[in-house]
């Protein structure tokens, strides 16, 4: 059960495969990362999770069932596709009125998510006077307004300050508290690193790692930063990953510090530090979704 | 549907567009009707003549009111178009994922819309024209056939207000839908009519204006109408076949 992607292609008439025979599945009750480079098929992906883009092939359900077919599905999946689907004379809170309509959900619905997203004050002015932050605001409210057991929201945090971040931050973490299932896209893992239970990197349509957040940094490559004034002769061991820093140490990927430290007193090379670093979570995320020539 | 209907109410009332269509319509008709009773000219050849003492020419004035037809299918073309070109079809759609169900909705709204502007229009120019036709002599105005106007000024703008929809849904790029149809209406269906003698009444147009019993003093088309049934059947078959491919073009679209 839960949110189920299986096998999903996506072709587009121009030729372009967005999304190749990608498959995930997304424990209830977690917020999980959905990251990847801008261009990956994140949005092609989502889209067609809530049924607004038919996929070539392969399947995408929610607790077993297409979007398409979901009765009343606001009440059961909040999404969050764009920031700019607003009427740009219409107010925020004639717009919620307009979606509650569809799904039968009280007018004074509208004004507790307004409330929740900070949206109270700014609910009769048009749309398009507000600023990029409160049209993600917006976005998130109208993701609420049926108290859904899943939020799917796309990048919800471009175009928000530090401040917006940090509120989303809590929001995310208050909504899995309440046993929302969240699946939350971004091309920052910054952004949602501290948010995210569980995470699932896509690059060019296909999937490149899901799990945990924290097996992901702990099955990277331990990196050894090595420094002294020759340690330039170490580079040459054979059977070491080895490049070189910015202020001339030597970095050593997969190598634990005691055999470098080892190889050193053998080659009698002068040692001023040797220190394992946990790798970068971010640089770990780099090197996994750029493409192997370097190019996008 | 209902909800979808009251969902549809609320799009269309909380935003302008209605009132500036509703408004720019009834100047438009008003001054038709303006024009009709002062500058209707006499028969060919004796233009002196008062064209208003043959009661045809006077009922003729009654029917402007269907020319609002233009502005209800600009309003309907720009209530779907206008959901593409700001992007609330993607709210739309996440809330009512059965694509038909929103146009359905869409043309119930609208054929309620289109019927209350019909019925504001004919108040609007009974009252006008009943007001200027004092101000000049001309033949006895035949009520019975003033009131069969109010049918079919009802029954054309609600049905080229669903004609709208259709196109909207057809056509997503707004400015292309309200261009293209303006220029199929204004030139192509104008120049057809004008020119191919036998097709003008099969037109859309053309099956309208016999709905509204204008004749042919708009200088286009001086060929034999249909009869009011016939043209009111033909303009309904067109507009289930446009809605019908807009069903299913819809359907099949990708909202990216």
């Amino acid at each position: 059960m839960a949110i189920e992607v299986a096998h999903l292609t996506k072709s587009f008439g121009s030729g372009v495969t967005a999304v190749k025979d990608l498959s995930f599945t997304i424990t209830p009750g977690k917020v999980t990362g959905f990251l990847g480079p801008n261009g990956s098929g994140k949005t092609t992906t989502l889209r067609c999770l809530l049924g607004l883009v038919s996929q070539t092939s392969g399947t995408a359900t929610i607790d077993g069932v297409p979007y398409r077919e979901i009765e009343n599905p606001i009440t059961v999946v909040g999404a969050s596709l764009e920031a700019s689907g607003f009427h740009p004379a219409r107010s925020a809170r004639n717009h919620l009125r307009m979606i509650a309509a569809v799904a039968g959900i009280a007018d004074t619905r509208v004004d507790e998510v307004l409330h929740t997203v900070g949206l109270t004050e700014a609910a009769d002015r048009k749309v398009g006077g507000y600023s990029l932050g409160m049209r993600q605001r917006l976005a998130l409210a109208v993701a609420l307004l049926g108290s859904p057991s899943f939020l799917i929201l796309d990048e919800p945090a471009n175009g928000l300050d530090p401040e917006g971040i940090s509120w989303l931050r809590s929001f995310l973490q208050h909504q899995a508290g309440q046993g929302v299932t969240v699946l939350v896209s971004s091309h920052v893992l910054s952004e949602v690193q501290q948010t995210v239970d569980d995470v699932i990197i896509i690059r060019t349509g296909s999937l490149v790692y899901q799990g945990s957040l924290k097996s992901l940094s702990d099955g990277g490559p331990a990196e050894v930063i090595v420094r002294g004034p020759s340690v330039d002769k170490l580079k040459e061991t054979p059977g070491w990953t080895v490049r070189t820093g910015e202020h001339g140490e030597l970095i050593v990927i997969g190598v634990s510090a005691a055999e470098i430290g080892h190889r050193a007193f053998t080659e009698a090379v002068e040692l001023h530090e040797l220190r394992e670093v946990t790798p970068d979570l971010e640089a770990l995320f780099l090197g996994l979704t750029q493409s192997e020539g370097g190019a996008q | 549907m209902r909800n979808l209907v009251k969902s549809e109410f609320r799009k269309a009332f909380s935003t302008k567009l209605l009132w500036i269509l509703t408004l720019s319509a009834l100047g438009f008709v008003l001054l038709s009707v303006v024009l009709g009773v002062y500058l209707t000219p006499g028969p060919p050849g004796a233009e002196d003549v008062n064209a208003l003492l043959v009661p045809a020419a006077v009922t003729n004035i009654f029917s402007s009111a269907g020319s609002a037809s233009i502005f209800v299918i600009i309003l309907g073309i720009i209530a779907m178009s206008g959901e593409y070109r700001n992007q609330t079809i993607t709210s739309t759609f996440l809330a009512t994922p059965r694509r038909q169900s929103v146009i359905f909705a869409k043309v119930i709204t609208y054929t309620i819309i289109a019927f209350v502007i019909a019925v504001i229009m004919w108040i609007a120019v009974v009252v006008v024209a009943s007001i200027l036709l004092t101000t000049v002599e001309h033949a006895p105005v035949e009520w019975n056939a003033v009131f069969e106007i109010l049918g079919g000024t009802i029954l054309g703008l609600v049905l080229y207000a669903i004609l709208g929809v259709a196109i909207g849904a057809l056509i997503t790029n707004q400015v292309a839908a309200v261009v293209i149809t303006l220029v199929w209406i204004f030139v192509v269906e104008a120049l057809l009519t004008v020119f191919v003698d036998w097709l003008g009444k099969w037109l859309p147009g053309g099956a309208l204006n016999s709905i509204l019993q204008a004749t042919n003093t708009s200088g286009f088309g001086g060929t034999e109408a249909l009869n009011v049934p016939a043209a009111a059947l033909l303009l309904i078959a067109y507009t289930v076949v446009f809605a019908s491919a807009a069903v299913f073009s819809t359907n099949r679209k990708d909202i990216t």
